[in-house]
């Protein structure tokens, strides 16, 4: 069973619902990022706003973009990662419980505060009976969303799906994750984050809704030709598993065009994605992104996003590649090799669909 | 009472997040329910804590908002003659 990307929306710290990253990408100067709103109002009536925190708006929204541009009415699944769900909403319910000593509480916030809300406001909105899952394993969410779609194309279980990746940042989380070390100290530029020296990175806000589905159209990005999960594996499991991915799609190495990586900026996660590199790619370009999109727990979506719209345009901008090297054409295979604190992996192969 | 309309009108739209709304939208006679602003049993319980929060009024029974909450007139009314804030 073949699954294709049919098409994608984000909406993010760049331009939303855009492919303007692609060519013209904003570079953050601040290491806290908030995403840049599209006029909801386009895409969801006032009075069913009025009850949507931010995060749903956006997941609502870059939903039913991914539907209109990929043709399709109805998804069989709707399978959403998250790492902290609707963590505004969340704050708000519990600053609300410490102002109201316990008593009183007000029900919308409340609603909202839960991780499967997402995928369930998605829907309702759709009036969507199918198939519908919330992953919550901070930056690996996403990453699960993605396996389990994949296995239900496999199984025959559904033909369509929009898999998501949904993850908001507060400003008090945002303070929470600073004094763990998530963030740089000093503002970051893409120079420094090429670096990738000392702990942190800089922040961002992932909304990204992908549209899958078992049958090519004119607009097809790509194909999902295999997905492999590790749980803290060495570097040869690593090794094994990229190659029996590689030779169960019928390719080697070399016919890989460039590696999408979730390089950040921080020491100890680059030095995994460095390692990896130089045990298993063989010198293959490097991709990144959070420079451009910042981190959060579902950055790795903006992984697939990004490498389904490189094959779709079949080149690499310089901005995207690592290390300064040249605009790479005539894209074909790209892996996209994602890790969460070297502790859960994933590889994904994205191939070409055009003749 | 005028200015307590009016200070009412403000907290519904935004206790409810009636974005796009002014005051001036909101008709103080018209059913809060069913017609007029067309709310549902949620706003129900956003106005039952917006009455306790903002006037110190503990409603009992939903029998008894379901009296007070027929429009922005009754609820100014009722506030007017039970508020302890």
């Amino acid at each position: 069973m073949s699954v294709y990307i049919q098409s994608a929306s984000h909406i993010s710290i760049q331009e939303p619902l855009s492919e303007k990253w692609f060519t013209e990408p904003q570079i953050p100067e601040e290491n806290f990022n908030l995403s840049i709103e599209p006029d909801y109002k386009q895409f969801i009536a006032p009075i069913e706003a009025r009850r949507m925190g931010k995060l749903l708006k956006r997941a609502v929204t870059t939903s039913a973009d991914a539907l209109r541009k990929g043709g399709c009415e109805m998804p069989d699944a709707i399978i959403t990662g998250t790492g902290l769900g609707c963590i505004e909403n969340t704050e708000k319910f519990l600053n609300a419980m410490l102002d109201n000593d316990e008593e009183c509480m007000p029900p919308t916030a409340f609603m909202q505060s839960t991780h499967n809300t997402i995928s369930s406001q998605v829907a309702l909105t759709l009036k969507c009976h199918g198939y519908n899952c919330t992953y919550s394993q901070q930056g690996f969410s996403f990453d699960s969303a993605l396996l389990d779609a994949f296995m239900q194309f496999q199984l025959g279980r559904i033909g369509t799906a929009l898999v998501e990746g949904h993850d908001e940042m507060s400003p008090d989380y945002y303070r929470m994750l600073g004094k763990i070390g998530y963030w740089k100290k000093e503002a970051a530029n893409t120079e420094i984050l090429r670096e990738g020296c000392g702990v942190g990175s800089i922040s961002g806000s992932s909304s990204v809704a992908i549209l899958l589905s078992n049958k090519l159209n004119n607009n097809t990005l790509c194909e999902i030709k295999n997905i492999i999960t590790l749980h803290c594996p060495d570097n040869s499991e690593i090794k094994t598993a990229l190659e029996n991915l590689l030779s169960e799609s019928g390719i080697t190495m070399n016919d890989i065009d460039a590696i999408v990586t979730g390089l950040s900026g921080d020491e100890a996660n680059d030095a995994v994605y460095k390692e990896v590199a130089a045990n298993c790619f063989n010198g293959k370009p490097l991709v990144w992104y959070k420079h451009i999109f910042g981190e959060s727990f579902c950055a790795s979506a903006f992984g697939i996003y990004i490498g389904a719209t490189i094959i779709s345009k079949g080149f690499i901008p310089e901005h995207l590649l690592y290390k300064s090297e040249k605009e790479i054409k005539n894209v074909s295979n790209i892996l996209i090799y994602n890790h969460f604190q070297n502790k859960n992996h994933s590889l994904t192969l994205l191939q070409t669909v055009k003749g | 009472m005028e200015q307590l309309i009016e200070e009412l009108k403000q907290e519904i739209i935004n206790a409810l997040n009636l974005e796009d709304m002014t005051p001036a939208d909101i008709d103080e006679n018209a059913p809060l329910f069913g017609e007029g602003l067309s709310l549902d049993s949620i706003d129900a319980l956003e106005l039952i804590v917006l009455m306790d929060k903002k006037y110190g009024i503990k409603l009992k029974t939903a029998a008894e908002g379901k009296e007070i909450f027929k429009s922005v007139k009754v609820m100014a009314e009722y506030i007017n003659e039970h508020r302890t804030k």
